[in-house]
């Protein structure tokens, strides 16, 4: 067995490395590091120098813009950027979207709109769940009924990430009552601005603003918008969302975290001794590591196996389990180790015109909301109930 | 044997309980509890009419209250209501202390029940040691014999908007010494302090106070000098038990909430209270609760056991603290997105159960604290 990089792919993690340092904007990484969402242009930036460098869809086959990246290089390129503070992906368009149109869109498609999410010309978002149909996904209702050269599309979208931004969603409508719930579901994109659109904002219990409700109201969306054929949107959603759920172990992103609380909990002094030396701290501190340790080499043994040609099937749903837990758990143990100053909640502390009190540690300024607000990660991409019913049927076969 | 709550104080927390559920919405709440201020003074005035404070007060103060089992119920009504106006530090903790004092001390309760001072308590000065007896903030005496206050205190509720603050301050001895603390309560407006204020995640502000040379007068001082421990003592353990009693409030409203999403909300043509995964995870928040419970009824019955009281209070607030985040972190989960909104009661409830760990010491500062009383 051999969980080394070969060293074509370690160079190719050095040269990903050099790049960061070059071309990382320090300001965008402390804002990603203290768990402060960056501005729609801050992210526009660093997608156009990822695509500069060809980066922004590396794994995208060469002939649509791609670096043909297998899940090793994929995963050597994400933890590094998650090492270093350097912003996500958005992961709507170049993510998600595009396997879908690669591999079940018209050649119009393609041509129209994938040339266009490298330019950065598009912002996407993913309308998938509803009011009524969150785990429960093949329930949804919002319809769209055809007449003439259009789809008169009627209904409810929710939980829509960065809605707020967008100018183009693909979305999920019932264009069908018979059979199944599975079977009358097809695979539409929208222009956002399009008239009987509205969206409206959904704050979270941290107040921030990440996601949004859409209504849809007789929305006149070109025939030419429906990718695949009418009524198999759910095959095409289902590879999609195997997408969503891969690279969701955020190992460099945990351990980032757990250097900082490490540090924190060694300049923080506990009845007279430092933090980190406490011994029922060190303990829950200690565990985490190896969580975290056991979750890189389950994830790698995953990679291996995938790279060498097994599909990727219900391990995905191992590592959003664990991925998603043990980051909860450092954000958790974070909040704990600030002791009485977890009650701030000051997240302007890190914009330019925060002219409050300073705040020492400074991530105590976000630490408790970013622990609330990380308690969407086992509820979102499939709740980890639901993970844990993709395990009990294909892999028990319960 | 009966372990039920007597008659008169099953009346008070169920007229409390209605009193909110009617009058005292959380959009408001939050509103307030948001604002420049943490609270809203127009809701203090008028729970201050219905005689709340009344109730946590000793007779002998002008209150009809003030026993354990009075404050258990009123502040399990109050964390049913999600109440952030300042019972605990005002209300409570600062009246048991002034009670202590001299006749100008005992006027300033007569006051507050007037509505016309509100005192509170400034003790905290490190983040992370809860110690009762960590002080450091110096208290030395002038030429006048008066005395010359200079030190910080941290994290301190509601100090913007207070009267009177009642500081704990050391004349002799170690920074940790339960020897050579003296409380003083001072005019807030008096010149030397600096009050710098932030947002509270679980609403209200939170200040860190600078003190600098602040006068104090000798008949500003409350009980002996260097004495002062006992009286801190037994006020924060009085405050532990109206927080965790506060705590069970708040669980025992997220037990509603939850159970009624579970029976409402369906998917795949089902409540999803109908799957059993979710049946039993609910079960068990049901279990904890009852073992909080019991916890909040050991330290409200054994509070003047001499032998007993520190034990079952760390054993209480241990207690409070591990189940209180299971229940905040199941109840989202259970909710799944529903849970995670602004506009949604849960979230609010989860915010304040998960920092009542961070307030007089956290579960593990009572678990050692238990481990060292045996």
């Amino acid at each position: 067995m051999d969980l080394n990089f070969t060293e074509q792919q370690q160079e190719f993690q050095k040269e990903v490395r050099d790049f960061l340092d070059e071309n990382l904007d320090t300001k965008v990484s402390e804002k990603v590091r203290n768990g402060i969402s960056i501005s729609k242009s801050e992210s526009e930036d660093w997608h156009k120098k990822l695509n500069n460098k060809g980066w922004l869809a590396g794994p995208w086959p060469e002939e649509f813009g791609g670096q043909d990246w297998g899940v090793v290089e994929k995963f050597i390129f994400e933890e590094e950027c998650g090492a270093s503070g350097a912003p996500r992906i958005v992961p709507f368009g170049v993510g998600m979207l595009a396997p879908v149109l690669m591999k079940f869109g018209s050649d119009e498609q393609r041509k129209h709109w994938l040339p266009r999410m490298l330019k950065g010309e598009d912002w996407w978002c993913q309308g998938y769940s509803e009011p009524g149909s969150g785990s429960d996904l093949a329930s949804l209702k919002t319809t769209a009924v055809k007449e003439n050269d259009y789809y008169i599309v009627n209904g409810q979208k929710t939980w829509t990430t960065f809605a707020q931004h967008a100018n183009m969603i693909f979305c999920l409508v019932r264009t069908s009552n018979e059979g199944k719930p599975q079977e009358g579901i097809s695979f539409l994109l929208m222009d956002m601005n399009s008239p009987g659109i509205e969206v409206r904002p959904i704050i979270t219990l941290d107040g921030s603003h990440e996601v949004n409700e859409i209504f849809f109201s007789d929305v006149k969306v070109p025939l030419e918008n429906l990718v695949g054929e009418e009524n198999k949107g759910w095959t095409y959603a289902k590879y999609l969302l195997t997408h969503e759920r891969t690279g969701n172990a955020n190992v460099a992103i945990s351990k980032r975290k757990i250097k900082k609380l490490r540090k924190l909990a060694s300049e923080t002094k506990k009845n007279g001794t430092a933090l980190v030396n406490d011994p029922l701290f060190a303990s829950r501190l200690a565990q985490i590591e190896i969580n975290l340790q056991n979750l890189e080499i389950t994830n790698l043994r995953t990679l291996s196996s995938v790279e060498s040609g097994e599909a990727p099937g219900a391990e995905s749903s191992i590592i959003k389990i664990l991925g998603s837990e043990i980051e909860q758990d450092i954000d958790n143990l974070t909040r704990k180790s600030l002791g009485k100053r977890a009650f701030i909640n000051e997240p302007d502390a890190f914009s330019v015109g925060y002219n409050g009190p300073e705040i020492e540690p400074k991530a105590a300024a976000t630490a408790s909301g970013k622990y609330f607000n990380h308690r969407k990660k086992s509820i979102y991409a499939g709740s980890n109930e639901i993970q844990k019913n993709i395990i009990s049927k294909m892999m028990l076969n319960l | 044997m009966d372990l039920k709550p007597s008659p008169e104080r099953q009346i008070l927390f169920d007229t409390l309980t209605k009193y909110f559920e009617n009058e005292y919405k959380i959009a408001d709440r939050n509103t307030a509890a948001h604002s420049e201020l943490g609270y809203s003074k127009e809701a203090w005035e008028r729970m201050r009419d219905l005689g709340i404070l009344e109730s946590l007060i000793d007779p002998e103060l002008n209150g009809f209250g003030g026993t354990p089992l009075d404050i258990s119920a009123v502040f399990e009504a109050l964390g049913r209501g999600l109440v952030v106006e300042p019972f605990l530090e005002t209300g409570l903790v600062s009246t048991k202390i002034l009670g202590k004092g001299n006749e100008n001390q005992k006027k300033l309760v007569a006051d507050l029940l007037e509505n016309i001072a509100l005192p509170t308590f400034c003790h905290s000065e490190n983040d992370t040691d809860y110690r009762k007896s960590y002080v450091k903030t110096k208290l030395v005496p002038d030429k006048e014999g008066n005395f010359l206050v200079t030190g910080k205190k941290v994290m301190i509720k509601n100090a913007s908007g207070a009267s009177h603050l009642i500081i704990t301050c050391r004349s002799s001895g170690d920074y940790a010494d339960e020897k050579g603390i003296t409380i003083a309560c001072i005019p807030s407006n008096r010149s030397g302090i600096d009050i710098k204020s932030f947002s509270s995640i679980d609403g209200g502000r939170v200040s860190d106070i600078h003190l600098e040379n602040v006068a104090v007068l000798k008949t500003e001082i409350i009980g002996n000098d260097g004495k002062g421990f006992e009286i801190i003592s037994e006020a924060i353990d009085f405050g532990i038990l109206a927080i965790c009693s506060e705590a069970l409030g708040i669980m025992e409203k997220i037990k509603e909430l939850t159970l009624d999403y579970l029976k409402t909300r369906k998917q795949f043509g089902v409540p999803i209270g109908k799957f059993q995964a979710l049946q039993h995870r609910m079960a068990q928040l049901l279990v904890e609760i009852e073992q909080a419970r019991s916890a909040v009824v050991n330290a409200t019955i054994n509070f003047f056991d001499s032998n007993e009281r520190s034990s079952v209070i760390s054993a209480a607030k241990f207690s409070i603290g591990k189940i209180g985040m299971l229940v905040a972190e199941e109840s989202i989960q259970l909710h799944g997105g529903m849970g995670m909104t602004w506009e949604y009661d849960l979230g609010h409830y989860a915010k304040r159960l998960v920092l009542i760990d961070h307030e007089f010491g956290d579960e593990d500062f009572h678990l050692q604290k238990y481990i060292e009383l045996q």
